[in-house]
């Protein structure tokens, strides 16, 4: 039963193409739950709600082993970008 | 038409005869209650004193005096206090500004805590008070003493008193209701003439804000559910909810959401008839101050 991380950053990774992926284990090792943050150029364009969708639908197969997916982040590069600069800028923000 | 006796309101009967509707027969007699009189009838239809009635019952508006004789009392913190001249006690008053213009009239149970509440909440409009208690004040009585004295005060100037005018919340704070989970059908084992794909589709496009969640709006059963209520209560969004774990009146409406969105999970927030999303979504945009401007145009 459930899913390890690595398969969850492999499909992520040869689906969406992601310039950053952070995925955390937040089930305490069973693989029922996680948490991503995901930067990919793919989601240039869309709206959040779509970006989460894409990343549902890849991670489709293990979705079915999975309790519960907490996408932290869905980004572009260039959001990203910012947001890095402005969490350097503002350490406390 | 039946001949109708009603022996308790035996005093509200008028003969009639209704020859019109038997034009062939024998003109016949009946006793009708005539519904256009009665309200007519009621002020002479006061029945014999009863022995076995305490008397006070009829009392009732005398025991507040009009609302011109009343003495009026100067609005300050010492005159609601426990030593001032108003009563901790209930009846009805009638609240002045300082230019002597009526601006209110209200009931209360304790009428020395209701105006120290008024003066506290709106005082440039608290000058004086002119308060009339209520002995037996239960709940007719109180509203015969604020009828009297508003229908003395309409009479003398034609008009009713600003605050209470409707749609005035000057002097009635209400207490933000909290709305009903909506429940899409009549129970779990009503046949369904629409299909409850359709419902939702309905009940997403009708209201503003829909909220799909788990457990109801003031006990949400989901960390993530209770945290949404949250984002939306916070910013002040008026949505409606609906409690996809209620299995007597959303029976199979977890799977109906799920395939209508294309979204796994719940809880699942829809603005005018579109997914916004869940948690995340939702919590990140709170978070950028997003929640407010989307929801409320």
């Amino acid at each position: 039963m459930g899913v390890s991380k690595e398969q969850v950053e492999s499909s992520l990774n040869s689906k969406l193409n992601p310039s950053h992926l952070e995925v955390i284990d937040i089930s305490g090792g069973c693989g029922a739950s996680f948490s991503v943050e995901i930067v990919s150029e793919q989601f240039e364009g869309k709206r959040l709600l779509e970006r989460h969708r894409m990343v549902n639908a890849a991670l489709e197969e293990e979705m079915k082993e999975i309790h519960a997916l907490s996408v932290k982040k869905a980004v572009t590069p260039e959001q990203w970008k910012k947001q890095q600069e402005s969490n350097q800028s503002n350490p406390a923000a | 038409m039946a001949t109708l006796i009603n022996l308790s309101s035996t005093q509200l009967l008028s003969f009639h005869s209704s020859t019109s509707f038997h034009p062939r027969n024998t003109p016949t007699l009946s006793l009708n209650l005539h519904p256009n009189s009665s309200s007519n009838l009621r002020p002479i239809s006061i029945k014999p004193y009863h022995h076995s009635r305490k008397p006070h019952t009829w009392l009732v508006t005398m025991a507040v005096k009009n609302l011109g004789e009343t003495e009026s009392v100067t609005v300050s913190p010492e005159s609601d206090g426990p030593a001032g001249e108003l009563p901790p006690e209930a009846g009805v008053y009638a609240v002045y500004d300082k230019d002597g213009e009526l601006q209110f009239i209200g009931l209360s149970r304790n009428i020395a805590a209701t105006i120290s509440a008024h003066r506290k909440s709106v005082p440039e409009l608290c000058g004086s008070v002119k308060v009339g208690v209520v002995d037996e004040p239960d709940r007719e009585a109180l509203t015969q003493a604020w009828k009297s004295w508003m229908e003395e005060y309409i009479k003398i100037t034609g008009k009713v008193p600003p605050g209470n005018e409707s749609g005035n919340a000057t002097w009635i704070k209400q207490q933000p209701k909290k709305k009903p989970d909506l429940r899409l059908t009549p129970g779990r084992h009503v046949q369904l003439t629409v299909s409850l794909e359709e419902l939702v589709d309905k009940l997403v496009k009708e209201n503003k804000v829909v909220a799909f969640i788990k457990g109801s709006r003031t006990a949400p059963l989901c960390g993530f559910s209770q945290k949404v209520i949250g984002i939306l209560e916070k910013e002040g969004v008026d949505y409606e909810s609906v409690d996809v774990l209620d299995e007597d009146y959303n029976y199979g409406l977890r799977e109906t959401v799920k395939k209508y969105s294309n979204w796994p999970t719940f809880p699942q927030i829809f603005l005018n008839g579109e997914l916004v999303g869940g948690c995340d979504i939702l919590t990140s945009m709170h978070e950028k101050g997003e929640v407010a401007g989307l929801f409320k145009k």
